[in-house]
């Protein structure tokens, strides 16, 4: 027993000494013989005892394992855990969520050390056109030509130009790993291939005006926003789906992690659709009308419009409202582009108007541009690069700026490339993913140029891989849609999930007003065991405080009964028999005999179908009846 | 410009991998929280999808099983004692009986433990009546440990039938006849029934011990050749003498002891819970009662843990379950609730970290060492009063013996794949383990992790017992309104259960 308590380590001293007196010690140390103890011999002759070392005092690392002996280094500062953990009651929730953050961050720490020796470039800088500057030499002067010219015989390859005269402008865009490519022209020319390997995948002539175009999950699909409907084809061209409920559409974009279709059309209205299950999600108005231009946040999914009152919206499907409402020019906005590359993570965001005014907001403090600057021609399109370059579109060529915010945020950026187009106004402005290009659409086609520097050189496999096989694109598509993201996470702070919900007593004012049984006041519990001897008129008064939740507690309902019509009592067989009585036979009584007998007839053959004797006829041809 | 080689990115011949390319940064992985959250949810509905707790039912017994016997050195056996005195010895690879002894005991069986080591090649188990007072050590080479020689086998009662190639192996376990399966028999071991039966109606107690009161519990020694019992005192029995080494009490009390265990540590202590709502220690060394502690209500068990030496549960028949340091015996250092009816049985996990206990409300539930609220429950539509529990020593698997004459196996983590998993496997359960643990503070993770069908009855009796609680509580509270300050004051549920510590 006391060897026991012995080896059990030392007592909370005043347990210790309330033991003390309760029993003389002497009592303990008189051992009789340890009969019940198997002692193991050591090799130097002594025997140990091991029951007794059954619980060490205390315990300790070996020093080679201490954190500043680690090879990595990083252990010199020790981590510590957040500072709101130190809120926590509980001693054990307290223990659990320290261990946990501190082990989080240790985990940042090492896939940053592991991803720099991974993917630091050897050069040591982001590569890009490098100039003599002293020598009078700028960037922006480089051509294309003098470009293609000095890289090598695969990046030469890239810089092509499809021409497609009198098809109107043209719209473009890359899947998530840059390896397809779609276009589609103002006056329903299609085409989407392979721009690597060169290999066409589907061209059509729809013969109808045509918005915007949008690779959905994978190659596999696109939307087209078409004059009427949005409309989503497959590989092949085949029309698949026709998305009645998005009239007129202008712009669109997918949330490939939540296979959420977003578009806006001339009405206002935000709709979403969920294109994993084929359903409407949700359609807001924006009570501003038809928009002038759409982006998505790639980080935090959140759609950005920009209005003709020169304002620009942030949406989710989770409000009706939006989420940040900003006057960012003094005309329309026309273009707005996210930046997705790793120092911004989606916080910056670029947005030019009408006005000719290009701006750089940070997403963290709305209040004031970090960047304005007046460009001289007229800017149609923002785009931005994986490594965080801003192209600015408009009419005869295309300006790129890089290192928006860094240097003097005050005066005009000077630009890194420009790429003139004469005579042509660039509708759309795509940058290709994980590469060095601009893809430009026009009037007279597409042009893909070079921009050295402008692309994430290092791709992951498990993200968006370029060079993805089928099996392994097979495998992407049903991890995709096991790992959909609910549209209810979709939020403006995307490190929100996961937090401690630091509000005490409920989110809800239900919640927090809840009190428990035994909380209440002594009338309030006689009142729920419906004891309470009150007064008739306080009750009523209280009923209509209360409104009609407590309304129905009193003993009579005044609630009528109301008598479902079925057959004869019908509105329309009442206007029959009426107009028939007095015997006027006239258009309208024809007009209502019609619809009747239309009515009858359908349901007749509803009936049957039902019932199995005439077989409803499926497939293309249906829709002639 | 990028250029990149399609040597670095295509597989360098038809059968070598896909070559794949990393890059961790935070800015290509968007939406990792709620993507992660996804994949918890996902992980935490297949672990329910897949939660078939119950292996199958050990039948045999023709009255219930009140007492469970595990040999702790030993996986594959357990031993039944039934309410009319017939011991079951199972096997549970098998999933049938090795060997029945139907007239062990004139009545109940009170308690069944296993000898510490085998003694010339025959292994005992040790059973005591609840009513006839006696105990009797069986023998057997079918109980023997380990790889036995073949002459040594054949000399066996067991060997007695035909002398198949077969029959004659031991598995490493130890258990007889789990390698010998034999398909013109019918599968399972190389020896029929009858002769089975037969075996047991002739087997005879090597040691017979007798005592005027009935035992209700027995615990052997971990090494020594020494055991416990329990009757209205503790007794301490030596394998090799027919009289009681020693009787130990606390003062002089003479109340019905229910059960007692050894330490597996500290193996000269011991434990016992008696009829007077106490629990004692002792120490076979000095031959004392060491302390006492009363509580409020009668605890049915006891069970120490075998990674924390001083760490001792007591199963109460207030519903709950009580795990005390033995160092601060004036409160207990957790308390468990979640039974609606008495616990009647309670064994640790061989880690230490969890621990299983049975109710006469007909579930058993299993807990972890750290949380109050129990970590899963099981209950089937034909399992009445559990009387005893136990985790068999691989820890895979809990055993459960009801009044219904089942012992049951159940899986000690309901979801648990059996059988062989591939490395891949292995760690994608892990990393869904490791998900669900990160997420299951988050609502929607947590109601699907902890919800849990239980049968009308319990549910009721929740509901019942929960208003009970609660209009207790309400009672208190008002009497401490009216009564002067300071007087009342509200004490916490921990400082309830003990009444008082004695020395």
């Amino acid at each position: 027993m006391d060897a026991l308590l012995a080896s059990a380590g030392p007592l909370p001293p005043k347990k210790h000494h309330h033991h003390q007196k309760g029993k003389p010690s002497s009592n303990y140390v008189k051992k009789s013989q340890p009969t019940s103890h198997q002692t193991i011999p050591r090799a130097d002759g002594t025997s140990i005892d091991p029951s007794l070392h059954s619980i060490l005092s205390s315990t300790r690392v070996p020093t080679s394992f201490h954190q500043s002996n680690l090879a990595s280094g990083s252990g010199s500062t020790p981590i510590k855990p957040d500072a709101s953990l130190n809120r926590i009651q509980d001693k054990k929730l307290k223990s659990k969520l320290t261990r946990q953050d501190i082990v989080q961050k240790q985990n940042k720490i090492d896939r940053h050390d592991v991803n720099e020796w991974l993917n630091k470039a050897i050069s040591g800088d982001k590569g890009g056109i490098e100039v003599d500057e002293e020598l009078g030499e700028r960037t922006w002067r480089v051509k294309q030509k003098e470009i293609s010219d000095s890289v090598g015989m695969s990046s030469r390859g890239k810089k092509f130009d499809l021409k497609f005269e009198g098809m109107g402008s043209y719209k473009v865009d890359y899947t998530r790993n840059g390896r397809h490519l779609a276009i589609a022209s103002s006056k329903g020319h299609i085409a989407t291939f392979d721009w690597q390997a060169g290999k066409l995948h589907s061209e059509i002539q729809l013969k109808e005006s045509i918005r915007d175009i949008k690779f959905l999950h994978s190659e596999d699909f696109y939307a087209v926003a078409q004059k009427k409907y949005v409309f989503i084809y497959d590989q092949n061209g085949v029309e698949l789906h026709k998305l009645k409920q998005h009239i007129d559409p202008t712009h669109m974009e997918f949330l490939p992690y939540h296979y959420l279709l977003a578009t806006v059309g001339h009405a206002g209205y935000l709709k979403y659709h969920d294109t994993s299950t084929g359903v409407m999600l949700t359609q807001i108005p924006s009570h501003l009308g038809s928009p002038h231009s759409m982006a998505q946040n790639p980080h935090s999914a959140i759609i950005h419009l920009g209005h003709a009152n020169g304002t620009m919206t942030l949406w989710s499907p989770n409000m009706t409202t939006p989420h940040v409402k900003l006057l960012a020019h003094r005309g329309p906005v026309n273009g707005i582009a996210v930046d997705p590359s790793e120092s911004s993570a989606g916080r910056y965001v670029a947005t030019s108007g009408m006005d000719g005014v290009v701006k750089l907001w940070d997403g963290r403090m709305w209040g004031k541009e970090v960047r304005s600057w007046h460009v001289r021609n007229q800017v149609t399109n923002l785009g931005y690069s994986g490594m965080g370059m801003l192209s600015v579109g408009g009419k005869s060529g295309v300006t790129v700026y890089r290192n928006l915010h860094e240097g003097n945020t005050q005066h005009t950026p000077t630009p890194y490339l420009t790429l003139p187009l004469p005579s042509l106004t660039a509708s759309s402005v795509k940058f290709c993913p994980f590469d060095d290009l601009l893809c430009v659409g026009h009037e007279k086609g597409i042009s893909s140029l070079l921009v050295p520097g402008s692309g994430e050189p290092n791709f992951d496999s498990g993200e968006a891989d370029i060079y993805e096989t089928y099996s392994r694109r097979r495998e992407r598509d049903v991890r995709g849609l096991l790992e959909k993201i609910k549209p209810e996470l979709i939020t403006l702070d995307t490190d929100f999930l996961g937090h401690i919900n630091e509000s005490r007593g409920g989110e809800t004012f239900e919640e927090r007003n809840s009190r428990s049984y035994r909380q209440l006041g002594r009338l309030e519990r006689l009142r729920m065991d419906g004891k309470a001897d009150e007064p008739q008129a306080l009750e009523e008064e209280e009923e209509d405080e209360d409104g009609e939740g407590q309304g129905e507690k009193g003993g009579e309902t005044t609630e009528k009964v109301k008598r479902k019509m079925k057959g004869k009592g019908g509105s329309t067989s009442r206007y029959l028999r009426k107009k028939q009585k007095k015997n006027i036979v006239d258009n309208s009584l024809l007009a209502m005999k019609a619809k009747v007998a239309a009515q009858k007839k359908a349901e007749d053959t509803r009936r049957k179908i039902a019932s199995g004797e005439i077989v409803r006829e499926t497939g293309a041809l249906a829709r002639f009846g | 410009m990028i250029s990149r080689s399609l040597d670095d990115h295509l597989p360098s011949s038809s059968t070598a991998p896909h070559p794949l390319q990393r890059n961790l940064a935070p800015h290509l992985h968007p939406f990792q929280k709620p993507r992660e959250y996804t994949r918890a949810m996902t992980a935490v509905k297949m672990d329910r999808m897949f939660a078939k707790p119950f292996v199958d039912a050990l039948g045999g017994h023709q009255d219930g099983v009140y007492c469970l016997g595990k040999d702790s050195r030993r996986v594959g056996v357990v031993a039944g004692g039934g309410g009319d005195g017939e011991v079951i010895v199972h096997s549970l690879t098998l999933r049938r009986p090795l060997l029945k002894i139907p007239n062990a005991h004139k009545g109940m069986v009170g308690g069944i433990c296993w000898t510490s080591e085998a003694r010339d090649g025959k292994r005992g188990m040790i059973t005591a009546g609840k009513l006839d007072g006696t105990i009797k050590i069986w023998r057997s080479e079918a109980f023997a440990p380990g790889l036995r020689d073949k002459e040594l086998f054949e000399g066996s009662e067991f060997a007695s039938g035909s002398g198949s190639t077969s029959q004659d192996i031991l598995d490493s376990a130890g258990a007889i006849g789990e390698m010998g399966y034999d398909e013109e028999e019918g599968g399972g071991l190389n020896l029929d029934a009858s002769k089975r039966d037969k075996l047991g109606e002739s087997m005879e107690p090597t040691m017979v011990y007798t005592n005027k009161n009935g035992f209700n519990g027995i615990d052997h020694h971990r090494t020594d050749q020494v055991f416990a019992t329990a009757s209205n005192t503790v007794q301490i029995w030596d394998e090799n003498r027919s009289a009681a080494l020693s009787n130990l009490q606390f003062g002089s009390t003479m109340e019905t002891v229910n059960k007692v265990k050894f330490n597996q540590s500290e193996t000269s202590v011991l434990a016992s819970v008696g009829n007077d709502r106490t629990m004692c220690l002792y120490d076979i060394r000095t031959g004392k009662a060491e302390r006492r502690i009363v509580m409020q209500f009668v605890s049915n068990d006891v069970s120490w843990c075998p990674t924390l030496p001083t760490m001792m549960l007591l199963a109460s028949e207030d519903h709950n379950l009580y795990t005390f340091d033995i160092r601060n015996l004036n409160s207990p250092s957790q308390i468990y609730k979640g039974h609606v009816g008495g616990v009647m049985g309670c064994d640790w996990s061989p880690t230490g970290e969890e621990f299983v206990s049975g109710s006469y409300d007909r579930t058993v539930r299993l807990w972890n060492r750290e949380s109050g609220k129990s970590r899963d429950v099981y209950h089937t539509k034909r399992m009445q009063r559990v009387f005893d529990v136990t985790y068999t020593p691989t820890a895979d698997f809990v055993l459960s013996a009801s009044d219904d004459g089942n012992v049951r196996i159940w899986k000690s983590n309901a979801s648990k794949k059996l059988g062989v998993v591939s490395t891949k496997e292995r760690q994608s359960i892990e990393h869904r383990q490791k998900l669900i643990e990160r997420y299951s503070a988050e609502k929607g993770v947590r109601s699907i992790k902890d919800r849990r069908h239980v049968p009308q009855s319990i549910h009721n009796a929740t509901k019942l017992k929960r208003e009970m609680i609660e209009s207790r509580k309400v009672k208190e509270d008002r009497r401490r309104e009216h009564s002067r300050k300071g007087r009342e004051k509200p004490k916490a549920e921990r400082k309830k259960a003990v009444i008082v510590e004695q020395k």
